[in-house]
């Protein structure tokens, strides 16, 4: 075994690692600024596995979107929003906790079992190495050329959907009749969901 | 572990090879490669109407309200009359093989744009009257549409990925539209956690498929490549695709955001869900699993049966005990998806044209249901099936409209419900589908009861019997800008759901010839019909 492939492979254990260690903590740690910054740190390491794959663009994506972007998104999201809340203790959470772990264990379980069944057709194709930007613009303008479009029709209708949702200056009429609106579903008059039933409902009419 | 790496990394590296394939066919037929583009001209006219809608918005609210209606209309309708041009045109592929507007496509375009055309019609005075933003509204509802129409028609991952997520995003922002409502936030919240999680899967699957074609994401070309592989893999990949489509089409046991979403969504969102969504995920199942696991046809057809089964027994069952409308509404839809999903199990002629047919009557059965419902609500802000006491006295149309269209649901004669769905049972058993026919057959008794329950609540009740809701009922009016278009939707829903049934000859026309000029339908009726001799 020559050194460049111990290198690949202690690399490779190395960035699996991080990458199982991270995304366990994203989703077991109760602090969600802690699981924010261990997401980052898996986004790096999926990052690392790309470069180990010869998929230098893919990586440099990686890390421009999901690292740069996303993960910045999330911290900046939970900054803004870090209000402190006791929340109402969920009924039968262990039970909850165990059914979940049961499932997401047999799931894993399958994967296993399939992975380890399957003749795998290896190794794979050789990289194209640089050459991949070169082959991906191809693809965008040819075979991909369609979804590429609809993609921008996917961000721009993300966009104004943002925009809806965060937007302050709502008129609080209806703009036919000048009555009073509330952005709230016609339907009023049933119990709310999410509101605990002996709590009252906030209404207009409770208002002094 | 390693080996899924290691997998991950030849289905990486696989790219390569693919853009070779395209790189050697784009130097021998250069010139012969052409785009087609014309087959998205339907599309296009709806991505037109939603940006002109957009920048109508900029000049206000006061003008939005006054301009996007019209130009809504047209572009739908463009849209509608350009799918009707495409009808029985000479097949190409278009955008090397993204995208094939054969009559199937076209037939589920054309369900998904009148969906539309009659949700937005359904809309106006809904949305006005909650004081949210028109312009932005029916741009988002545009672009759900636009995701949809691409969805029927996509014939390569890669575009049914992104047409799904165009379709599912708008989908949970329609959903969410209502801000100030925690059960409208509540819903869109819901909707999201679960469609992406269904999203997670699809992808994982579709990687399975790209890895096991060799690096295709071409439909056809997956399909000939899963003929010669047998392994536990492409059963795990055939398992994580269904269950993307099942998720979309709200069957068991992948429905468990239905009731809460078209809850605690606009009603107008609901009828778009109910109708045009469901329509583009029978168009993905019947992508998928008739044209790309057509070797697994035992598999996923037993797959189909079981989730056919437990959808109309438990979408059925359930909706008994509800007392709300839309959530009676959102169980019942889910037993619908179980009826149609027969037509797909048989796999024969009869079988996939009595699909199209029941998708095209329950899309007016459907939306005309909705659209007395949401009349009822504007008038009473209410959609508790008790409050629906005593109605008859007091607004005949909407007890009229509303008694027909659920009639149509259960399927009682003459109605265009009855038509469909006698003619899905006939070709389930015509193809021996006996225990999906004989729980049709009893889940459509149980259908009819609750149906029923409601049409007796509205007619039966004497006047003192009446809920307060009823009682305290405003004087009807039409002269609300919002109020005629609803009006017309509504009236146009009930006249075609109770009279398309004894004039139902066209639309059966229009089923078979949907069939009959589909290859991959057409295909897969030819190896049906070879099979049982071989």
């Amino acid at each position: 075994m020559s050194i460049a492939s111990t290198t690949q492979q202690i690399c490779f254990l190395v960035l699996s690692a991080t990458t199982v260690v991270g995304s366990l903590g994203v989703v077991l740690l109760p602090n969600i600024v802690y699981s924010a910054f261990l997401l980052g740190g898996v986004f790096l390491s999926v990052a690392g596995l790309y470069l180990l794959l010869n998929a230098s663009f893919v990586a440099a994506a990686q890390i421009l979107v999901y690292v740069g972007a996303v993960n910045v998104l999330i911290l900046f999201a939970i900054m803004l929003v870090n209000k402190q809340e006791t929340l109402a203790a969920i009924p039968g959470l262990l039970v909850r906790r165990l059914l979940s772990g049961a499932v997401c264990a047999g799931l894993f379980a399958l994967l296993l079992r399939v992975a380890f069944t399957t003749t795998w057709a290896l190794p794979g194709p050789t990289p194209v190495g640089e050459e991949a930007t070169i082959r991906i613009g191809e693809h965008l303008f040819t075979d991909y050329l369609l979804p590429f479009e609809l993609a921008s029709v996917l961000l721009l209708m993300a966009m104004i959907g943002a925009i809806v949702l965060a937007r302050r200056d709502v008129f609080s009429t209806d703009v036919i009749t000048g009555e009073p609106a509330d952005q709230g579903l016609i339907e009023k008059d049933r119990t709310p969901l999410l509101i605990e039933k002996s709590a009252p409902a906030p209404t207009l009419l409770s208002k002094p | 572990m390693a080996d899924l790496f290691l997998a991950a990394a030849s289905s990486v590296t696989t790219a390569a090879s693919a853009a070779e394939a395209i790189a050697s066919g784009l130097g021998t037929g250069a010139l012969a490669l052409q785009l087609n583009a014309g087959a998205i001209a339907p599309e296009v006219a709806v991505l037109l109407t939603l940006v002109v809608c957009l920048v109508v918005d900029l000049a206000g609210e006061k003008a939005a309200s006054r301009w996007v209606p019209p130009i809504c209309y047209g572009g739908l309708g463009a849209s509608l009359v350009l799918l009707a041009l495409q009808w029985d045109s000479p097949l190409e592929p278009s955008f090397l093989g993204s995208f094939l507007a054969d009559n199937l496509a076209i037939a589920f375009r054309a369900v998904v744009a009148a969906s539309t055309l009659i949700s937005l019609l359904l809309s106006w005075r809904y949305v006005e009257r909650s004081g949210t933003p028109m312009g932005e509204y029916a741009a988002i509802l545009l672009a759900a549409t636009l995701g949809a129409m691409f969805l029927c028609g996509s014939t390569d991952l890669v575009s049914i990925f992104i047409s799904l997520e165009t379709l599912s995003v708008a989908s949970y922002l329609l959903a969410g539209y209502m801000k100030r409502d925690a059960r409208s936030s509540e819903a869109a919240l819901k909707y999201l956690l679960v469609g992406s999680a269904a999203a997670a899967v699809f992808l994982y699957g579709a990687s399975l498929l790209y890895g096991l074609s060799g690096g295709a994401t071409s439909l056809a070309t997956i399909g000939v490549a899963l003929q010669t592989s047998a392994s536990p893999i492409t059963a795990l990949a055939l398992v994580f695709v269904l269950a993307t489509v099942a998720f979309k089409i709200a069957a068991v046991p992948f429905h468990q955001w239905t009731p809460d979403v078209y809850e605690g969504s606009p009603t107008p969102v609901v009828a778009f869900l109910s109708v045009g969504s469901k329509a583009a995920g029978f168009a993905l199942a019947v992508r998928l699993l008739v044209g790309c696991f057509e070797s697994f046809d035992a598999q996923w057809k037993f797959l189909f049966t079981v989730l056919a089964v437990l959808s109309m027994v438990l979408g059925n069952v359930v909706a008994l005990a509800q007392t709300s409308m839309k959530r009676m509404l959102a169980y019942s839809s889910i037993g619908q998806a179980g009826f149609v999903m027969i037509g797909l199990v048989c796999g024969t002629e009869d079988g996939f044209s009595a699909m199209v047919l029941y998708m095209a009557a329950y899309l007016f059965m459907n939306l005309g249901a909705f659209a007395c419902i949401i009349l009822f609500s504007l008038r009473t802000g209410s959609d508790r099936i008790a409050d629906y006491a005593g109605l008859y006295q007091k607004d005949p149309l909407i007890t009229l409209g509303l008694s027909l269209c659920l009639l149509s649901l259960g399927g009682i004669p003459p109605m265009l419900g009855f038509f469909g769905k006698i003619y899905l049972f006939f070709a389930g058993w015509a193809d021996h589908q006996y225990l999906l026919v004989v729980v049709g057959l009893v889940t459509s008794v149980v259908s009819i009861y609750y149906y029923i329950s409601v049409i007796k609540m509205m007619v039966v009740k004497e006047p003192q019997e009446a809920s307060d809701v009823v009682k305290a009922y405003p004087a009807i009016t039409w002269n609300l800008a919002g109020m005629q278009p609803l009006r017309a939707a509504l009236v146009g829903c009930v006249v075609i759901t109770a009279v398309g049934g004894v004039l139902s000859s066209p639309l059966f026309d229009w089923a078979s010839s949907t069939v009959a000029g589909t290859p991959i339908l057409q295909q897969a009726i030819a190896a049906a019909a070879i099979a049982p001799l071989g």
